[in-house]
C-alpha cells in the first residue's frame, strides 16, 4: 500500500513547531513566509508519492560500503586549547554559558 | 613566503593568502583555491556563513595535507553558498560572486568562487564539494572542467558536514588532464573517514590519453526535454556527434526517474542538514547571539537565528519537518526506497552503456536576482543531483558557447559513470577535449 500524503496544508502553528524542534527563533512575518515558500516546494515534492514503493526496501547510503571503524587504540587529540580556541565565551578552561538553572517559584 | 597577486573583482576568494613555500613535489606548478567548506589550519575556515565568521580549524582536511605534502600552493579560501546550499553562489554571507563571462550573472553554485577561481585564471585549480551538483553546475556555468568523483572516492574527513551520504570532495580545472593530475593526489582511502572506499584506485593519469575502444555511450530520452535552452540542445546534439565520430556507439535509454530526482533530493538532503547542522548551537564554536535570553533553548534558538541565512534556516525547516513524527514514513522513508530505485535505474542504464551522456544543465547562467523562488533554484539541478543519490562519478566539460543572450555564455556536457569509473570516465571526457576546442575558450577579459 502507498503512503497517503499527509496532505500537507501548512499552517501557523505547524511552522512555529518545526521552528521550534529545530531551534530557530522566528517572528510573525518570518513565519508566514516560511509557510509560503514550504508549501511551494511541498507541492513539488508531493510528486514523490505517486510513485509506486510498496515493495521497494529503502536505502539510506549510496554505496555498499561497510562502515570500518578503527582499533580501540588512543590516538592523538586535540589539546584542551585547541577545544575551546574557537568558544564564544570561556571562563578558566570551560565553556562560559549564561546562568541556565532558575530559582523554584 | 611569496605574494601572490590575485586581482578579484568577482568576489571569487573570502581569504587570499600568502602563500609559503612548497616543500617539492609533483603538484609544484598547481596553485590551488580551497571552497570555504573545506578545513584549513591557515587562515579562517565559514562556510560562506555569519555562524562561522573568524572560525579557525584546529585541523587541516585530509586532501589539504594530501595537497601540501605534494606541494601544491595553497592560495586562499572561495566563497561559497551558505553551507554549500543553493545553485547560484547567491546566499554567501560575504557578498554574491560574479561569472566572469557576464558579470551581471550567476556563476552557479554553491562552489561558485572555485568555478571563478579557476575560470578567470587566478588559479590553475580548485578544490570543491558536490552534494547534488555543486561542482558541475558552475564548473558547466563558467566553462572549465567539474569532476564529482564516486562517493568515498576522496576523503571527507574535514568537509564541512552538509548531507553526508551525498557530499563529494572533486576538481575544478582548466582541462581533464589537470584533473586527473589533482585525483591521483588526493583520492585513496582514509582511515579517517569512516566511509572511504578502502580498494586500491587506478592511476587517474596513467591511460588518460588511450581512447576508451568500444565505447557506447548512452544518451536518455528525458535529457533531450524541450525544457533545455535551444542552444544547449544544440550543443549536446553535437557532443553526440562528436562521439560518434569517433567510433562510439550512440545507445538511446531511458532514465524516467530523473523528474523525481529534485523531490527526493530535496528531502534526503535537508533531512541530513537539519541533523549535522544541529551542532551549531553557540556553545563550542560558532556565532552566539547578545542579547538576553531566559534559557538555554532561547540561546540556541537566537543565536541559531542570527548566525544562519534564509536558505540555511529553510532547509533545516523542511528536514525537520520530513523527519518528524507523522511525516518520517510518508516523505523521508519513502524518499529512501526511491533512492534505491534510482540506484537501480542506472544500474540498468549501464549494462547497455559506459557513460550516459547529457546537459549539466538545463539553461545557461542566469541573472543575479533572477530566481528568489527557491524551487526555481532547485530545479537548476535536476541533471546533476540524482549522480549523487546514486553516489556514482559526474563530470561537466565544456562543450559550446550560447549566443542565446547577446553575451556568449558556457554551456556544460555531463557525462555520468558507474561506481568507481572514474578514472575510465575521464578517459571518455579527454577523447572530447582531444577532439575540440571548447575548453580553450575565455570570457573576453582573459583572451591572450
Amino acid at each position: 500500500m502507498n503512503i497517503e500524503a499527509p496532505k500537507t496544508t501548512l499552517t501557523d502553528a505547524t511552522v512555529r513547531r518545526i521552528a521550534f524542534l529545530a531551534r530557530l527563533a522566528m517572528s510573525d512575518s518570518e513565519v508566514s513566509k516560511a509557510k509560503e515558500d514550504l508549501s511551494t516546494i511541498f507541492s513539488h515534492i508531493d510528486s514523490l508519492l505517486s510513485l509506486d514503493t510498496k515493495h521497494v526496501e529503502p536505502l539510506d547510503h549510496p554505496t555498499e560500503l561497510l562502515n570500518h571503524v578503527r582499533d580501540d587504540d588512543p590516538t592523538g587529540t586535540l589539546s584542551q586549547e585547541q577545544v575551546l580556541m574557537n568558544a564564544p565565551s570561556v571562563k578558566d578552561v570551560y565553556f562560559d554559558v549564561p546562568k541556565v538553572l532558575k530559582e523554584q517559584t | 613566503m611569496t605574494t601572490l597577486s590575485i586581482q578579484d573583482s568577482y568576489n571569487a576568494f573570502h581569504e587570499v593568502w600568502d602563500a609559503s613555500q612548497p616543500s617539492n613535489g609533483p603538484l609544484n606548478d598547481f596553485t590551488i583555491g580551497v571552497k570555504d567548506n573545506i578545513a584549513t589550519k591557515h587562515g579562517t575556515t565559514t562556510c560562506g556563513s555569519k555562524m562561522l565568521e573568524g572560525y579557525k580549524s584546529p585541523f587541516n582536511a585530509t586532501v589539504i595535507e594530501r595537497l601540501q605534502d605534494a606541494g601544491a600552493v595553497l592560495v586562499g579560501k572561495t566563497n561559497c553558498d551558505e553551507f554549500a546550499m543553493g545553485s547560484s553562489t547567491e546566499h554567501c554571507a560575504w557578498g554574491p560572486v560574479l561569472n566572469p563571462w557576464d558579470t551581471t550573472r550567476v556563476p552557479g553554485g554553491s562552489s561558485g568562487g572555485s568555478a571563478v577561481a579557476v575560470a578567470a585564471n587566478m588559479c590553475r585549480a580548485a578544490l570543491g564539494s558536490d552534494t547534488g551538483g555543486s561542482i558541475r553546475q558552475p564548473a558547466a556555468l563558467c566553462g572549465i572542467v567539474g569532476f564529482k568523483p564516486t562517493y568515498g572516492t576522496v576523503s571527507r574527513y574535514g568537509l564541512v558536514a552538509f548531507a553526508s551520504s551525498l557530499d563529494q570532495i572533486g576538481t575544478f580545472t582548466q582541462n581533464v588532464e589537470d584533473s586527473a593530475i589533482l585525483m591521483d593526489v588526493i583520492a585513496g582511502y582514509d582511515e579517517l573517514d569512516s566511509t572511504s572506499n578502502p580498494s586500491e584506485l587506478s592511476s587517474f593519469t596513467n591511460q588518460l590519453h588511450t581512447p576508451v575502444t568500444n565505447l557506447r555511450v548512452g544518451v536518455p530520452s528525458q535529457y533531450r526535454s524541450d525544457e533545455i535552452q535551444t542552444s544547449i540542445r544544440e550543443a549536446i546534439e553535437s557532443a553526440i556527434e562528436t562521439y560518434a565520430s569517433l567510433g562510439a556507439t550512440i545507445v538511446d535509454i531511458e532514465l524516467p526517474l530523473t523528474d523525481v530526482g529534485i523531490s527526493t533530493y530535496y528531502i534526503l538532503a535537508p533531512a541530513e542538514a537539519s541533523s549535522n547542522l544541529a551542532r551549531f548551537d553557540g556553545i563550542r564554536y560558532g556565532h552566539r547571539t547578545e542579547e538576553k535570553c531566559e534559557d538555554l533553548i532561547e540561546l540556541y534558538s537566537k543565536s541559531r537565528s542570527e548566525g544562519f541565512g534564509s536558505e540555511v534556516q529553510r532547509r533545516i525547516m523542511l528536514g525537520t519537518y520530513v523527519l518528524s513524527s507523522g511525516y518520517y514514513d510518508a516523505y523521508y522513508n519513502n524518499a529512501l526506497k526511491v533512492r534505491r530505485m534510482i540506484v537501480e535505474e542506472y544500474k540498468t542504464a549501464f549494462k547497455s552503456c559506459d557513460v550516459v551522456l547529457g546537459p549539466t544543465t538545463p539553461t545557461v547562467a542566469f541573472k543575479i536576482g533572477e530566481r528568489e523562488d527557491p524551487l526555481s533554484m532547485y530545479l537548476n539541478d535536476v541533471y546533476t543531483a540524482n549522480t549523487n543519490i546514486a553516489g556514482i562519478c559526474g563530470v561537466s566539460i565544456p562543450c559550446g558557447l550560447s549566443e542565446e543572450f547577446g553575451t556568449p555564455l558556457p554551456i556544460g556536457l555531463h557525462l555520468q559513470a558507474p561506481w568507481h569509473e572514474d578514472s575510465k570516465l575521464l578517459r571518455i571526457a579527454q577523447m572530447f577535449e582531444s577532439n575540440t576546442d571548447f575548453h580553450l575558450q575565455k570570457p573576453d577579459a582573459f583572451q591572450c
